[in-house]
């Protein structure tokens, strides 16, 4: 090899470097371990304005109380087991003993993303979108509307998935691959929870006040005017602050714990009868379905008049009316004159607005089909139509509580959960009417 | 077979050639994180904190507190706030609502019903719907203490009757449907609710935990209803009437009360209502829509706040 042919081999060698290095250090500046990530729509709404380095200190606390994507942490009392959370969190790989580790990581995170926000690299391309755990929300319960899911109504719903959606059966994983993955789906919840608490005990609470000096008498500065001293968030340095952000994870931990004391038992004298004849089963669908048309139960006004989910169309979930709000708030505010706090969210506003997916109305269910998202089971259903559907616009019919009064009896839920059932399979001897004018917005 | 040299005098190049590939591959794939907006947590700030929750370590900085509450405990008696809400300007017109469904409930022979976003007296100029109550408060009067009366929250041809309804915490409210047609009730917030109300009936709900600021309460079927829910864990708040006047009576004197000031329309936060004039700067009226006061015993605190149009929306 002569030297030309070296000083050319080197010189390419040192263009290779210096043209690969930029590119891995700068461009790639976030391509660090993965981190839990802030709300942003949250953060900078017009509803909690929240300064940077209040930011800041919300996602320290939030660091301090639940760790990191790769090392995740939970404090006794949230009960959350440590093991199974290591199970599940970090990087996907199976060790010696062919135990899987990273299991969110390597089932869940392209669609539900890191922080459990529903933001996954696939998320944006699915109908329905994938689920936000943060406001600890779930639609496929057993439990009161306003309640936690149980464990058990987390693990049906990763064992059966969800049928109509991107959800797939996780039935092939071992039961307590699966155990783990409900933890953390629950650790994300809780965290979840928690930084909306702090973001409105912080916008509550704290900001600004006018600093005293130390015999309590008001600082002013030059032009007589009150000095104003921003109140930090640092429950390490402040004992009330420590005891409000544990009060705030208590109350939040305590309401998972009593989701198993917040199950819809349906009562047993008004569960239908295992074998009915086709007269008595004939009988109850008859019922359903005057229940179905009424004012009382009133399904028709979104199921549509032929149950093809073609009413009432143009409503929202509470994850897109968040977002809706968020991007109306945004419109308006480039319309008037901008004020001193619109300016200083102004930025990040549009930047965060332009990162959110496309909104979508919430559809209310084509019943016709046979497909039930939260199981097929008549005791599936008969929990939907007595709760409701939390975060989407379908009330409940049933109690909101336990010993509560349900809008409807329970014998007639169950007339309803046959009816619906019926639907499907409706008999040729008693068609289906003509279809309304709107079946173009049918969307499924 | 290649013939040799000309390997070799592509050789160099292919490193180049190398390079943008990679650079390629690196700008397409290796960088699609730019969404990831917001701080991560500090690893210092971290361990500090951590430290104390986990029972390691101890706040420093003695809470706050002990100085004013001992102040409040030395404090007695009873103060009372009253006043009026006044537009500095034209009464505005209200719209009326997009009733697209039971119309033959829902409107008046046809004319849908108008809204409620900002009602203003058309002669004395007060505003109604204003909600005023006092955030934390040391000691409560018998009179302010939570109540155990269940409250009326009517709908009536697809219009909430109440459009501001405040009430303690622990207190029935009786959702009633006085309407030929079915409704349900979607109420946001600490106390989240969904329940249909069958036609011309009624269905019980209590708010158990407080509210810093009013939530909606909306109706699906009939998406322009929409009206506010304020759950308190005392008395001590008021919704203007509509000629604008408002009274909170026997709250605590001698201490510092921070008063909220809310309307539906603010622009504010949440609909905090803020008052931006000279008379809103002497009471340092803050942009979270608050002020502060500190009664004498027996004082009757007298307010009259002119609002100007632009603390509104729309």
């Amino acid at each position: 090899m002569n030297q030309n042919t070296m000083k050319q081999k080197l010189n390419s060698f040192y263009l290779l470097a210096c043209l690969v290095a930029p590119l891995v250090t700068v461009g790639c500046s976030s391509s660090g371990p993965p981190e839990f990530r802030l709300d942003m729509v949250k953060m900078v709404s017009e509803e909690t304005p929240t300064a940077q380095e209040y930011q800041q200190e919300i996602a320290d606390v939030l660091g301090a109380l639940f760790g990191t994507p790769d090392e995740p942490f939970a404090l006794p009392e949230t009960g959350l087991n440590a093991i199974q959370l290591q199970m599940a969190a970090g990087s996907a790989w199976s060790d010696e003993k062919g135990y899987n580790h990273g299991l969110y990581r390597k089932h869940c995170v392209h669609c539900h993303g890191i922080t459990g926000d529903g933001r996954g690299p696939t998320a944006r391309f699915l109908n329905p979108y994938p689920r936000d755990y943060r406001p600890g929300v779930y639609k496929f319960k057993s439990t009161y509307n306003a309640d936690r899911p149980t464990d058990e109504d987390l693990h049906r719903v990763l064992v059966n998935g969800v049928p109509g959606t991107a959800m797939p059966s996780f039935s092939l994983l071992p039961s307590s691959e699966v155990e783990s993955l409900v933890e953390y789906v629950k650790y994300l919840s809780i965290r979840g929870q928690m930084e909306t608490a702090l973001t409105n005990f912080v916008f509550d609470e704290l900001g600004e006040e006018e600093a005293e000096d130390e015999d309590g008498e008001p600082l002013l500065d030059g032009d007589g005017e009150p000095v104003l001293r921003r109140i930090p968030f640092n429950p390490a340095e402040d004992a009330e602050q420590q005891e409000v952000v544990a009060d705030l994870l208590a109350e939040i931990v305590e309401g998972w714990d009593a989701a198993s004391e917040k199950i819809i038992l349906p009562e047993e004298d008004q569960i239908p009868a295992e074998e009915r004849s086709d007269e008595e089963i004939a009988a109850s669908v008859d019922k359903g379905r005057e229940l179905f048309y009424g004012t009382r139960a009133n399904c028709i006004k979104c199921h549509g008049p032929t149950a093809l989910g073609d009413g009432q169309q143009d409503d929202f979930d509470n994850w897109s009316k968040a977002h809706k709000k968020f991007l109306s708030d945004v419109a308006e505010s480039h319309k008037g004159e901008p004020t001193e706090d619109s300016q200083e969210f102004a930025a990040s506003r549009d930047e965060v607005a332009a990162m959110i997916y496309p909104l979508r109305n919430a559809i209310p269910r084509n019943l016709r089909q046979g497909i039930y998202r939260g199981g097929r089971r008549r005791l599936d259903i008969f929990w939907r139509i007595s709760a409701g559907i939390p975060g989407t616009p379908m009330p409940a019919t049933g109690s909101a509580a336990p010993g509560g009064k349900g809008t409807i009896s329970e014998a007639e839920i169950w007339n309803i959960v046959d009816y619906v059932l019926s639907l499907p399979y409706e008999s040729p001897s008693r068609p289906l009417k003509a279809l309304p004018a709107n079946t173009e917005g049918i969307v499924n | 077979m290649f013939d040799k040299s000309v390997t070799k005098k592509i050789q160099p190049y292919s490193h180049l050639f190398q390079a943008t590939l990679l650079a390629a591959l690196v700008v397409t794939i290796g960088c699609q994180r730019g969404e990831e907006l917001g701080p991560v947590a500090s690893a210092t700030s971290v361990a500090k904190i951590r430290s104390v929750f986990a029972g390691e370590a101890s706040a420093t900085g003695a809470a706050e507190e002990g100085s004013s509450e001992s102040a409040v405990a030395t404090a007695t008696g009873w103060a009372t706030i009253k006043g009026r809400f006044v537009y500095d300007g034209e009464p505005p017109a209200m719209q009326p609502y997009n009733v697209n469904k039971d119309q033959a409930t829902c409107t008046d022979g046809g004319k849908p019903p108008l809204q409620e976003t900002l009602l203003v007296d058309s002669g004395n100029k007060g505003i109604a719907n204003v909600a005023i109550y006092i955030r934390k408060v040391s000691r409560v009067h018998e009179s302010a203490q939570p109540s155990t009366e269940k409250v009326l929250f009517d709908q009536k041809a697809c219009v909430f009757l109440t459009h501001v309804l405040p009430m303690t915490i622990g207190q029935t409210v009786e959702l009633k449907n006085s309407d030929p047609v079915g409704h349900n009730t979607n109420i946001s917030g600490n106390n989240s609710f969904n329940q249909t109300i069958p036609a011309n009936e009624s269905v019980d709900y209590t708010p158990q935990k407080e509210e810093a600021m009013p939530v909606l309460a909306v109706c699906s079927i009939h998406p322009w209803m929409a009206s506010y829910l304020l759950p308190r864990a005392n008395g001590y708040y008021a919704i203007t009437a509509p000629d604008g006047s408002f009274e909170i009576a026997n709250v605590p004197a001698g201490e510092i009360l921070e008063v909220q000031v809310w309307h539906e329309s603010g622009t504010g936060p949440k609909g905090a209502l803020v008052l931006n004039t000279e008379a809103g700067k002497e009471m340092k009226w803050s942009k979270k829509g608050r002020f502060k006061i500190n009664l004498a015993e027996d004082e009757v605190k007298e307010f009259e706040l002119t609002v100007p149009t632009n603390a509104f929306r729309g």
